[in-house]
Order: structure tokens, then C-alpha cells, then sequence
């Protein structure tokens, strides 16, 4: 497993699109805290101005799921989905004398901690530098730092959970176009979910589904009722997501 | 007693309604270097398939250095080296890099075998020229290297020399040969040109619509297509006499069922007969047998067709 772990991270150094979208992720969210910091771009009543955060405002669209699914899909397709094809390289992976379950969850650690540093690390660390920079370093109080603590902590979980969903995509569809496009149809289904009245059962499994949880978990407080059910439903979906993926991938003919 | 290194007992491979494979027994022993033969779409890469764990048989089973394969997958896999259909190679990277991702992959000590193997398939002198702006040849190459990497007892190549110039298919089979030779490599190649096949290989299976027809040795297929008279005589011994004394023929041989097979006077049919005719032996059959390689598994193809 360590082997495959340490080839996953060599693959990952080396993926141009990974670098390419670190470079472009780190350019917009320059350019977003930017806009927001000199005032250019106005956010109202986000969940960040209400615990005095305004100036990190920018790091909304990072945590709205149609925003971050581009990036955390484009990096799926040109470094999961490419292994299947056209390179195949999959084959020597499954032909290396290692279980395809381990070959699966190496894929996925090495693949989320690339799509956390992306999506999560950057803007956050960007925004944070940036506040400190233009000189609103008092904003970043106690209370501040353990929001941010809080909420990044626990939007941790059902982010890899949807990592692992569109690892799924990835490996379903072996093909890197494919991913992109069914991962983006894909939200904007849960969009229209969330925002159109549905049954009363599609209502309850989405206010306790992970895409719920994406907003839920931004809230300036949260009882521990609600951390708790946070913390349940990410484990079990990330859980119920890689078991379904390890599943798959084992009995995946490979091409 | 003979140590197998691969054997499968009814392996049966179906598509919906369509067989891949079907009923497949083949067998190859250790240090062998065992060419599959057969025609595109007859079956070669999906049973190459099936042995290197990528696909699963719907039938049957396999056996892997005497092990049951679905038990011990991962463990056999370890000591296989395999080309599949074309080289899996990593387009952006340079040979070495894309060697150091199978060497991770595996667990291999030390990164010395990048090296070594690379000067053993004649691409070290690359640098770091990305695999995207290599020729097909160069990526047979690398393919084959990344298949030694890991040192395997059991190495399988489909179609390995594709897109290989001529001087590049009598590389690889020299160097297949030295494997076999001084490590004891066992080899499957699978192939559907069969005089590099022929050159190269030490037993063959002859694959056709998923069906394995035959499996035979170098010198059993040089016996079924080397041209001879088939004779056939009322008293066999006296006719082996007769050929002997009469037409000093030493190069023939006496079947099991009586048949004479005789490898001299291939031109010269109508005084064999007449020899044997004047000597009383009653002349049931008498033609000139043996084919080409090509004719002979053009034929043998045929028959499966129409039986």
C-alpha cells in the first residue's frame, strides 16, 4: 500500500494538469481576495461577514459545490480517468502484483490530498496571508480562527466524500471529458434539489446528505447536535462512497 | 516430472452471447517460450487478458505457477512480467520516469534496475525525451522494460514486435532468447506473423475463434510440415525393405498405423510406386504431404471452420 501511495505521489508531481489547475486555482483566488479586500466586490450576508470575516469572503465560491466541482472534476479526469485511457497505464497497475482495493484507495488518498491542497489549502492560506498583508490582521481574532478551525474541519469530511464520488465518475467512465460532464450534470441536479420543492423524502435524504452538510457546516454556530450529525454523515457517505468505489473498481474489466 | 508455469482447465470467456473463449486447456512449462498463434479477433488477447487478472473468466480456472489464480492473484502477479495489447506508458513522462512509477509500484529495491534495464532494451541513451515524441518501436521497448523491471520468472508479450523495424524484430528476439537462455524466462507470445512466431517460439498453440485447436513442439510442427511421400502398403515392414534396398533410402520412417512417411524421392513419385508395385506390395496411398507453415496453419484454421 506504501509502495502504491508513494507512485501515486510521483504520478501526481508530475501531472501538468494538476499544476496547470494549482496555478490557475492560485491566480483566482488572488484575484478574488483581491476584489474583495479593496472593497471592489461585495458579498452580502454570507456566513463569513456574520463572525466578522467579511475580508475573506472570497472564499464562498470555494465552498459552493457547482464552483469547486470544476476543479476538483478536472483534476479527476486528467488524473484518474487518464490512467484508463488513453494511456491505459491502469494496466500495469492492476498488473503489478498489488489488490485492486489498495490500488483504489491509494488513488483516492493521493487524489484527495491533491484536491484538498487545491480547492481548500490555497484559497484559505491565500486569504489568509492576504488579510494579513493589507492590514486587516485584527479580523483574525479567537473567535475567527475557530470558526474557520470548525467549519473547514468538519467541510473536510464530506468533501472527500465527494471526491470519492467523482473518483467513481472517473473510474466508471475512463474518460476524462465524461467526468467533467457528468460531474457538472450531476450538480446541477443536486442544485435544482436543493433549490426547486421536491417530495418529502428526497427533501429528508438531502438535508442529510453531504450537500446539505456543504452549507450546514458554514453556519456561525452550531450546536453539537448538528456537529454530531455533520461528523455522522460525512464518515458514513465517505465510507458508503470508497466501499462502493472498491467494489466497482474489483470487478472492472480493464480495457 | 515437468513443472508447469501456466495451465487452464475449461476457461471460458462469454460476452453477452458471443464466446471469447471457449473450453481453453492450455498448458506451458517452465522455461519454455510458448508462441500463441491466431488470427485477429481469434481470442489471443482476451486469454492474455484473463491470465494477467484484467478481465475474469466467466468458466474455468487457471493456474499460475501451480496455484489457483483467483486465490493468489496478487502473489503470482508478482513474479509476472506483461505486455498487453500495446505498451501502457505514461505519455508526459521519460523512460525512467516511467520505469521509477512501475518500480514504486512493485516495491523494488534501489534504483539501479531503471538503469539496467533500460540499457537491456537499448534505451538508455534517452535522457529526458517524454515518451509522447518516441516511436512505436521505442515504446515496444520501454513496454518490455517495464514488463523485465520487476525480473519475473513468467514473462507474457502480446504482439511485441508491432511496430518494430526489422532489424528491431531480430533485437527482440535475440533478447527473448537471452532471457529464456540465461535466466530461464518462461515466455507467452502471442502473435499472428508467423515466421517471426516460428523463429522465435520453442512450442506453439494455435488459437482460432476462441477454441485452443492445437498445441504442439517446435519439432512436432517441423515433423507436420516437413514434405515427405506418404505411403501407404499392404505389408509396411516389407515395403520399409523394399525402400531400403531397392532405393537406398535412408531418410523415412515407419508410423504406428503402418503408414511409410518418406523424406527422399519427393520428385521422383512414379519409381517409388513402380518399385514397390514390382516387388508384389499392393500400393493403397501414396501423395506428396507436408506444408508450409503458413499452409499448414491455413489448413488447420480451415478445418476448425468447417468442422
Amino acid at each position: 500500500m506504501t509502495n502504491l501511495i508513494l507512485a501515486e505521489l510521483y504520478k501526481l508531481k508530475r501531472n501538468r494538469s494538476f499544476w496547470g489547475i494549482t496555478v490557475i486555482v492560485t491566480g483566482v483566488s488572488l484575484l478574488l481576495h483581491y476584489l474583495v479586500m479593496i472593497d471592489w466586490w461585495i458579498m452580502d450576508n454570507t456566513n463569513f461577514m456574520q463572525v466578522g470575516l467579511g475580508k475573506l469572503n472570497a472564499l464562498s465560491p470555494f465552498i459552493t459545490l457547482l464552483f469547486f466541482n470544476l476543479i476538483v472534476s478536472t483534476l479527476a479526469g486528467f488524473y484518474i480517468a487518464v490512467d484508463f485511457s488513453p494511456s491505459s497505464v491502469i494496466k500495469n497497475q492492476v498488473m503489478s502484483g498489488n489488490k485492486r482495493s489498495h490500488i483504489f484507495l491509494a488513488k483516492f488518498l493521493v487524489f484527495s490530498l491533491g484536491a484538498v491542497l487545491i480547492t481548500i489549502f490555497i484559497p484559505l492560506i491565500i486569504g489568509l496571508l492576504m488579510v494579513l498583508l493589507l492590514g486587516h490582521g485584527d479580523i483574525l481574532n479567537s473567535v475567527g480562527l475557530l470558526y474557520l478551525a470548525r467549519s473547514f474541519g468538519l467541510f473536510l469530511l464530506p468533501f472527500l466524500s465527494y471526491i470519492a464520488l467523482i473518483m467513481l465518475f472517473a473510474v466508471v467512465t475512463e474518460d476524462s471529458g465524461k467526468t467533467i460532464i457528468f460531474s457538472i450534470l450531476f450538480t446541477i441536479i443536486i442544485f435544482v434539489v436543493e433549490k426547486l420543492p421536491m417530495s418529502s423524502v428526497v427533501e429528508f435524504l438531502y438535508k442529510y446528505s453531504i450537500f446539505q452538510q456543504f452549507s450546514d457546516v458554514f453556519t456561525p454556530i452550531m450546536t453539537k447536535g448538528q456537529m454530531l450529525t455533520a461528523l455522522i454523515v460525512g464518515t458514513v457517505s465517505l465510507i458508503f462512497i470508497v466501499f462502493c468505489g472498491i467494489f466497482i473498481f474489483n470487478r472492472k474489466e480493464i480495457k | 516430472m515437468d513443472e508447469y508455469i501456466l495451465r487452464t482447465n475449461g476457461l471460458t470467456k462469454k460476452y453477452h452471447h458471443d464466446y471469447a473463449l471457449k473450453d481453453v486447456n492450455i498448458n506451458i512449462k517452465k522455461g519454455e517460450i510458448y508462441g500463441l498463434i491466431g488470427q485477429n479477433g481469434a481470442g489471443k488477447s482476451t486469454l492474455l487478458r484473463l491470465i494477467t487478472g484484467l478481465a475474469f473468466p466467466t468458466s474455468g480456472t487457471i493456474h499460475i505457477f501451480g496455484e489457483y489464480q483467483s486465490k493468489n492473484l496478487c502473489e503470482a502477479q508478482k513474479r509476472i512480467g506483461a505486455i498487453i495489447e500495446h505498451p501502457a506508458l505514461f505519455p508526459n513522462m521519460s523512460a525512467s520516469e516511467n520505469l521509477e512509477v512501475h518500480r514504486l509500484q512493485k516495491g523494488i529495491p534501489g534504483k539501479t534496475c531503471i538503469s539496467e534495464t533500460l540499457e537491456l532494451v537499448g534505451l538508455q541513451d534517452l535522457g529526458k525525451k517524454k515518451v509522447k515524441n518516441f516511436s512505436l518501436g521505442m515504446k515496444q521497448r520501454l513496454g518490455l522494460a517495464i514488463a523485465l523491471l520487476s525480473d519475473p520468472e513468467f514473462l507474457i508479450l502480446d504482439e511485441p514486435t508491432n511496430g518494430l523495424d526489422p532489424m528491431g524484430i531480430v533485437e527482440m528476439r535475440e533478447l527473448i532468447h537471452k532471457l529464456n537462455r540465461e535466466k530461464g524466462l518462461t515466455v507467452l507470445i502471442s502473435s499472428h506473423i508467423l515466421t517471426e512466431l516460428y523463429k522465435t517460439a520453442t512450442c506453439f498453440g494455435i488459437i482460432h475463434k476462441g477454441r485452443l485447436l492445437e498445441e504442439m513442439t517446435t519439432k512436432e510442427l517441423d515433423e507436420k510440415c516437413r514434405q515427405h511421400l506418404r505411403i501407404k502398403v499392404d505389408q509396411p515392414q516389407l515395403g520399409a525393405t523394399v525402400l531400403e534396398e531397392q532405393l537406398q533410402a535412408d531418410d523415412f520412417e515407419v508410423m504406428p498405423d503402418g503408414t511409410i512417411k518418406l523424406y527422399n524421392y519427393l520428385d521422383d513419385i512414379r519409381t517409388v510406386s513402380r518399385i514397390l508395385t514390382n516387388r508384389g506390395l499392393i500400393l493403397e496411398h501414396l501423395s506428396l504431404n507436408g506444408d508450409s507453415l503458413e499452409n499448414y496453419f491455413s489448413k488447420r484454421i480451415g478445418d476448425a471452420t468447417y468442422d
